[in-house]
Parts: C-alpha cells; structure tokens; sequence
C-alpha cells in the first residue's frame, strides 16, 4: 500500500475530532446521548448528518443505556457502528458495555474522561474509563487531538478483525482535550476506505438475519459460559500485538506512528523511568528533555493500551531500570497505589526489587505541572540510588 | 495449560442456531411438568408457539409439540392456549422424563 493524500488541516477541539475521526470511517449506526465533556460529537455528528456529509442512521437515544443497546444491536446485525459518552454516561450504559464485550460486538466508542459519581465532580480525570477496566473492552489512551483522530480509524481496524471482535473504548483527557482546538490532519475518505479495505476482505462475521432462527450471547451457562469467557481472554491477549501491527501499518500509509501499545521517549539509555498517559505525556516530555540537561538519566512510556494491560512491552523496556515513578489521574479503592501502578506491581517478579513509586495527581481538573513531573523525576532519581522513599504521593495534597 | 474441552460455538462469540441445536444446554433437565396437547381441543392457532419464552413450539402441520429437550415447563402455552388444550402434567407421571 503506497502513502495516504495529504489530508486537510483544520484546527478543532478533540470532540470534533472525534466526530470527524467517526465521519471517516463511515458507520451504518450511530446512536448517542449528550453528557459534557463529549456532547460535542454528538452534537457534530447530527450536524454531518443533516448535512449530508454522513449517510449513517442516528438514533437519538433517551440516554447512554440505550445508546449501548442500539449500537450493540447494529453491530450484531453485522453494521459498523459508533457511539461517545464520558462519566456518568458510561456508568448508566455498565450493563450494556459488558452485553457488548460479551456479544463480541466490534463497537467503537469514544469516551471523554472525566470523574465519575459519588462527588458531583464535573471535571477531568480517568475514573470513568479506570472504573471500567473489567467490562472486556480494549481500552486505548490518547495523548493530543490528532491521535484521537488517527486511534480512531485504528480502532475500526483493530475492532472488526476477525482475530479479535471486540468493541474498543478510545479515551481522552475531558476539558483537556475535549475542548482544545490544535491542528488536526483530516485525512481523504477515500485513503481510510483504502486503509480499512482489509476488513472487507475477510470473511463476514456471523450476524443476525431475519428469518434465521439463531441468538448470541443467550444461555450461556456452564461450559457455554467458560468456553465464551476462555476465547474472550484469548481475544485479549491477541489485541497487544495485534495493536503493534496496526500502528506499523497506520505509519506507513499515513506517516504517523504512535508505537502501539505503549510510546517510549528517551528509555532506551534511561536508567529511571516515568510513566505516564494522556494529556500529561506532553508536559512529562519537556521535564524529562529539561532534567536529562542536568545529567539524569530519564525516560518516559506513554501507557496507550491500557486493557489488555501491555505486560510484555512493559516489561521489555522497563527491564534493568533502577526504579520507576507512575503518574495516576485516578485512584484504586482498595489499594493504596494509583491503577496503573498497581497493575505494574502485578510485574513485580519480572522486574525484580525495582523502587515503583506511585503518584496521584490531575485529578479532578487539577493541573499535572512541569514542576509536579520534576518533583517525580526528582524522588525517583533519589530512590534509585537506595534512598528511603515514599510508596504513594498524593501530590496535591502535599501542596 | 492442555485444552481437553470441546467447543461448543463454531464462533468466537455465543452463537446459537435454533434449527440445529437452539441452545447452549439441555434445559428440558429442569423441567418439574410437561405440556399434554389435546389434539381434538386444537385448532392449531399457534398462539401457544407464539408465546412459548424459548421459542421450543415446533410446528407439526396441524397441530404443536413442544421440545422436550428445551421445554423448560414454565406452563405459558397451556395458560395461553384459548381451547384449553394444553395441560400442565407432572414429570413423575412419566417413565421416559
């Protein structure tokens, strides 16, 4: 496959962005309901499609629960299709995410991160997606409009390869990214009909017919249950390479690589690492540029997939570092450490007596500044050569 | 880890085809009661078919019969059927249940 067309640049928020990303890819169904930060891809895709830019079927929904079950039921029905929430949408739509994952339905879903109930806290962090991480989705973090843009079209891909038929759940930082304009390549239609022709080349997935007297997902009781659930982890596994493959092959058509499952800056001489996801990756890359001028050895991962959770990129690049500082944008109820740290701890054996020091910050809305990364860098540095540390940093809670 | 089970879904997900085999598992095991068709109270409307949960109505031309192998004995079709042609009877009045 030769390059892509130079696209159109247009500079939009990330949830235009997401509603062109969904544009391009050309669903058959999209249903969605209005909850801030995402209400505007709902609101943009209704407007492609009063326009006649789109020719998919919009369902106007009475709330994210149907959302999921429109979509779902279209996917079944061999449809590709598309859908947005964030939060509270994400929380009241729990019973059909797990239907879907379940179906094997391969929807995409784009979901704007913000904080989820129990405090009114109408702001950014990652609890919606975190909170979700058991549903069976493939649950991808993106860092800048453009990749949302870009791991949308890949998610498509990913979703309805017959390898793996699993929906796949595109995040961003909400109010981060949901409203800042940047520059977006908008690539021509045509080039990501070329780029998922693939899809149409396999053989159809079994879908729903009048008249055909069959179901899915019904009565799966004991070993109909086990064996779903075995090939559904299978499925899981198969997604970590699977999502490496797709970037090469994004890459080089339309010359933007992101590195697949996880992005590594500077790691390879590194001797501590940072890790990060989202919006913050961006500022984590200037601290790390600034303190590798003052002599420390620093890297940087960028966690992209974060389910299935990319162990053995992970554990390849993070092999032989003398300690490694995580930065949460949620918590863990019931541990002590931030979700991604906890499930680094879970490599503990991998890595051997590694210093991993976990960092809570950014919640909601609350900024993570290059002085919050340096102070990271900082203790990180100190702990790899022996120094007493602290476990858990609540950082704005030292402030 | 050495896999000794045999699939049961040709499919990645849980298909089932109702003109093979429509579910996953026998649930006719669970039944305590069967449904008894008087065949000269039936005028073959079909509403027994029609409303019978897991659809195990098969149509015999003129007449339904329930699958035994799926009738899970909830009694819909003998409560629906407008003739009472349908009765309830219990699994112990029977040898082959």
């Amino acid at each position: 496959m030769v390059s892509a067309q130079k696209g159109q640049v247009r500079v939009i928020t990330g949830n235009a962005t997401g509603a062109y990303g969904a544009m391009l890819c050309r669903p058959d169904v999209i249903a969605a309901y209005p909850i801030t930060p995402q209400s505007e891809i709902a609101e943009q895709l209704a407007q492609f499609k009063a326009d006649g830019v789109i020719d998919s079927e919009f369902v106007e929904v009475e709330g994210e629960n149907s959302a999921m079950n429109v979509v779902l039921a279209a996917s079944v029905a061999g449809g590709r299709v598309f859908t947005a929430t964030s939060s509270y949408g994400l929380v009241f739509m729990y019973d059909a995410l797990q239907e879907t994952s379940g179906f094997r339905a391969p929807v995409v879903m784009v979901n704007a991160n913000r904080e989820t109930p129990g405090i009114h806290a109408v702001s950014s962090g990652q609890q919606d997606m975190i909170s979700a991480r058991d549903a069976g989705w493939v649950q991808i973090i993106t860092e800048n409009d453009q990749e949302i843009l870009d791991q949308i079209i890949m998610a498509y891909m990913l979703a309805e390869d017959n390898d793996i038929l699993l929906p796949v759940m595109v995040n961003y930082d909400g109010f981060y990214l949901s409203y800042l304009a940047e520059a977006v390549e908008i690539y021509q239609i045509e080039d990501v009909d070329k780029f998922l022709a693939p899809l149409k080349k396999q053989s159809p997935r079994q879908k729903l017919v009048p008249g055909v007297s069959q179901g899915c997902g019904t009565h799966g009781m004991e070993m109909g249950y086990v064996e779903a659930r075995y090939k559904h982890t299978q499925a899981m596994e198969r997604v970590k390479n699977k999502v490496d493959e797709i970037d090469k092959k994004f890459g080089d058509y339309f010359g933007r690589y992101y590195g697949g499952q996880i992005e590594e800056y500077r790691t390879d001489d590194a001797d501590i690492i940072i890790i990060a996801s989202g919006s913050a990756t961006g500022t984590a890359r200037t601290v790390i540029d600034a303190k590798r001028e003052q002599g420390i050895k620093v890297g940087l991962i960028k966690l992209r997939l974060f389910r299935p959770f990319p162990a053995e990129r992970l554990i390849q690049a993070l092999k032989g570092k003398k300690a490694i500082g995580v930065i949460d944008r949620s918590i863990c109820f019931g541990w002590k450490y931030g979700p991604i740290c906890m499930e680094l701890k879970v490599l503990t054996q991998e890595l051997g007596s590694v210093p991993i020091l976990s960092y809570i910050d950014g919640l909601a809305n609350l900024d993570i500044t290059i002085p919050h990364i340096g102070r990271v860098v900082d203790e990180v540095n100190e702990a790899a050569k022996g120094k007493p540390y602290q476990d858990v940093t609540w950082i704005p809670m030292e402030e | 880890m050495v896999i000794k089970h045999k699939n049961i879904f040709k499919t990645q997900s849980a298909w089932s085809n109702a003109d093979e085999k429509m579910l996953c598992l026998d649930t006719g095991s669970w039944r305590t009661s069967r449904p008894v068709l008087d065949k000269d109270k039936c005028n073959y409307c079909g509403l027994c078919a029609l409303f019978c949960p897991p659809q195990c109505m098969n149509d015999m031309g003129d007449h339904y019969e329930a699958n035994l192998d799926f009738c899970k004995g909830c009694g819909i079709c003998a409560n629906e059927c407008p003739r009472k042609a349908i009765t309830m009877v219990p699994e112990g009045e029977f040898t082959d249940g």
